[in-house]
């Protein structure tokens, strides 16, 4: 009798899945048919049916944009300003929110100011690793097998080099500054997002429409540009979302190592490695700008997975 | 399998000399010399030139190139400039901390990922199932100085359980058990962005091999369910070794900030203290070190693919 009632509840377990899965395809066919209505009350139920995560991350993002573009309104203070005799107050201290660093500095005005370098940092590296990426993986993918092994063995050797050591001796080798950061990250990137076009590509390639355009004569760009490009838009822009996530961390670690932003002016890592020398003073002001961080980081990694269920893109390894 | 292997091994050398050439001429573009940094401000032009001629800076690049390459092809890295120190051993050293930090996460990543991502495929719609995939979309996202921050301030500096930096204590024996409780909080700080990327990807691979059509072919024959499940986990472990090997290969290479911040004699801080002290033969030998390691990690996983998966198998 105990058997037969372990197995049952072994079923209610395990059978869970088949459901599960039902409903989510279920979800994601509900997601083809756009809604329809016209003007304000159609746009709302539009943005109202998009996939949980584009509206959380998306709003998560344009919160920090919004921030970073209207700092000098939002900040109740100067990034600079501050008087030494009101140094260290803890968070939540009348006239400073967030509290002081140990200059006095208020920690408010510092992040919302800070959001400009930082978001820059992140969002930049990005955009121009994803266009020398995207056409390294384009000549890669639809160009001739010398090309594309050239290509790919010299991405190979790229990529044998750890990323984050990567990025440091490049850092390092440029001297401080946001425009050194954003060139080191934009070279750190450009590997594998190459490598995530080019399989893409190679993917595409074989398809008959490609056939069809080099049939009635479209030439190599003309093909890249209208046949395969809009083929791996919709992958390339689920990868490089998060892939900002991961350039803000990164961005902002070279800072906290003293290789990124300079120390007077405001940027998270730097605020936050500013903060770690009074970790033992007053704990709390280290983690609200860690919190910042990990949450305009986890804004974009959000919207990069509602992204990928909104323009149905598979996950990759 | 052996031929795969080896095939593969042989295929990473060219890889190897690419790295070799390019830390080299990296390493050249770095502005500032060795010479300036180990003397001083306060040094002669003389001082300066004698130096210069006893590290063998003055000779042509490809001069220098080719003694440092035949040296390596020897195992020989040179000399630490500022610590008058072999590099290899110190180099060894390093690497051997960092690979016991990059185990303990590894266990974290491992075992955390298997459970939230398990959780999160089977029980999709349950409070717990959510909470899970909710922890994993954070945790891809962690930064590993602000969990490493978080963890010293709560274990290290309120509640003082845990020690909050380096990987034995001067005081007291320096036994496995000193070492394992350092290590905990590191390895947390280190693991939790792979586990969140491990979670991710067992609960698709899981939920791609659930709708599977030999499962459904399995249910219907009546199998119990944990039956089932056992036959789909096995469907997953190519997935989940890939994924494994990467993410390691990952933690070897970029556990530098934790390193920092938990005083973890490590490569990555080694390399890091090096860049900063223009310490080249040191900086040179520990990222051909980690480039190696990497590969040769990426060699192993793509073997175990093939050992346990017949599909990627060569024909």
């Amino acid at each position: 009798m105990s058997r037969i009632d372990v197995t049952t509840a072994d079923i209610d377990i395990f059978d869970a899945p088949v459901t599960g899965t039902e409903r989510e395809d279920f979800e994601a066919e509900a997601h083809e048919p756009a809604p329809r209505g016209h003007g304000l009350r159609g746009f709302l139920r539009r943005v109202w049916t998009l996939p949980s995560g584009v509206k959380i991350g998306g709003s998560i993002v344009g919160f920090f944009v919004l921030v970073a573009v209207f700092a000098p309104v939002l900040a109740p203070y100067g990034p600079q300003e501050g008087e030494l005799a009101d140094r260290l107050q803890g968070v939540g201290t009348a006239g400073h929110l967030l509290g002081t660093d140990g200059q006095g500095r208020d920690l408010l005005s510092r992040l919302i100011w800070g959001a400009r370098p930082s978001l820059t940092a992140g969002i930049l590296p990005v955009l121009f690793a994803a266009l020398i990426g995207t056409s390294l993986g384009l000549v890669a993918g639809l160009g001739h097998r010398r090309t594309h092994g050239l290509i790919m063995r010299t991405l190979d050797v790229v990529y044998a080099f750890p990323a984050v050591l990567l990025a440091i001796s490049i850092a390092a080798a440029l001297g401080v500054g946001v425009t050194n950061v954003i060139i080191a990250l934009s070279i750190v990137l450009v590997a594998p997002i190459a490598r995530v076009v080019e399989t893409e590509v190679i993917q595409v390639r074989g398809a008959d429409f490609m056939d069809a355009a080099r049939a009635s004569g479209a030439g190599a760009v003309v093909t890249a540009s209208k046949q395969v490009v809009p083929n791996i838009l919709p992958t390339l822009v689920v990868y490089c979302t998060s892939l900002i996530g991961l350039a803000i961390v990164y961005a902002a670690g070279l800072s906290f190592l003293g290789l990124g932003v300079a120390p007077p002016n405001p940027e998270w890592g730097a605020i936050l490695n500013d903060l770690r020398q009074n970790l033992y003073d007053e704990p709390m002001l280290a983690l609200v700008p860690a919190a910042v961080i990990f949450i305009a980081s986890v804004g974009f990694n959000v919207l990069g997975d509602g992204l990928r269920e909104l323009l149905n893109v598979k996950e990759m390894a | 399998m052996l031929k795969f292997f080896l095939r593969r091994l042989l295929a990473i050398i060219p890889i190897v000399f690419g790295v070799i050439v390019v830390v080299f001429l990296t390493l050249k573009l770095i502005p500032g010399d060795p010479a300036s940094a180990l003397l001083g401000a306060s040094a002669t032009p003389s001082q300066r030139k004698q130096l210069i001629a006893d590290l063998g800076l003055n000779r042509s690049i490809f001069v220098q190139f080719w003694n440092w390459f035949l040296a390596v092809l020897q195992g020989d890295l040179g000399h630490s400039i500022l610590r008058q120190q072999p590099v290899g051993p110190m180099v060894m050293d390093a690497f051997w901390n960092t690979m016991i930090l990059a185990v303990g996460a590894s266990v974290i990543a491992i075992v955390g990922g298997l459970v939230i991502g398990g959780a999160s495929a089977l029980w999709p719609r349950t409070l717990f199932g959510r909470a899970c995939n909710w922890i994993a979309t954070g945790s891809v996202s962690t930064p590993q100085y602000s969990i490493g921050l978080g963890l010293i301030v709560i274990f290290a500096v309120n509640w003082e359980i845990l020690p909050a930096s380096g990987m034995y204590s001067s005081t007291g024996p320096q036994n496995f058990w000193d070492l394992l409780q350092h290590l905990i909080l590191p390895a947390i700080a280190a693991g939790l962005a792979p586990m969140g990327i491990v979670a991710r990807v067992f609960r698709s691979s899981l939920d791609d091999v659930m709708r599977a059509d030999f499962v459904e072919s399995y249910r219907a024959r009546g199998a119990p369910s944990r039956k089932v499940l056992t036959h789909a986990a096995h469907n997953t472990m190519p997935a989940l070794l890939t994924i494994s090997g990467l993410q390691f290969g990952y933690l070897i290479s970029g556990v530098v900030f934790v390193e920092t911040i938990f005083s973890w004699p490590g490569l990555g801080l080694l390399i890091y203290n090096s860049i900063a002290q223009r310490d080249y033969p040191v900086i040179e030998g520990g990222v051909l070190i980690l480039a190696v390691a990497l590969v040769l990690i990426n060699v192993l996983v793509d073997t175990a693919h093939a050992a346990i998966d017949p599909r990627v198998r060569p024909a």
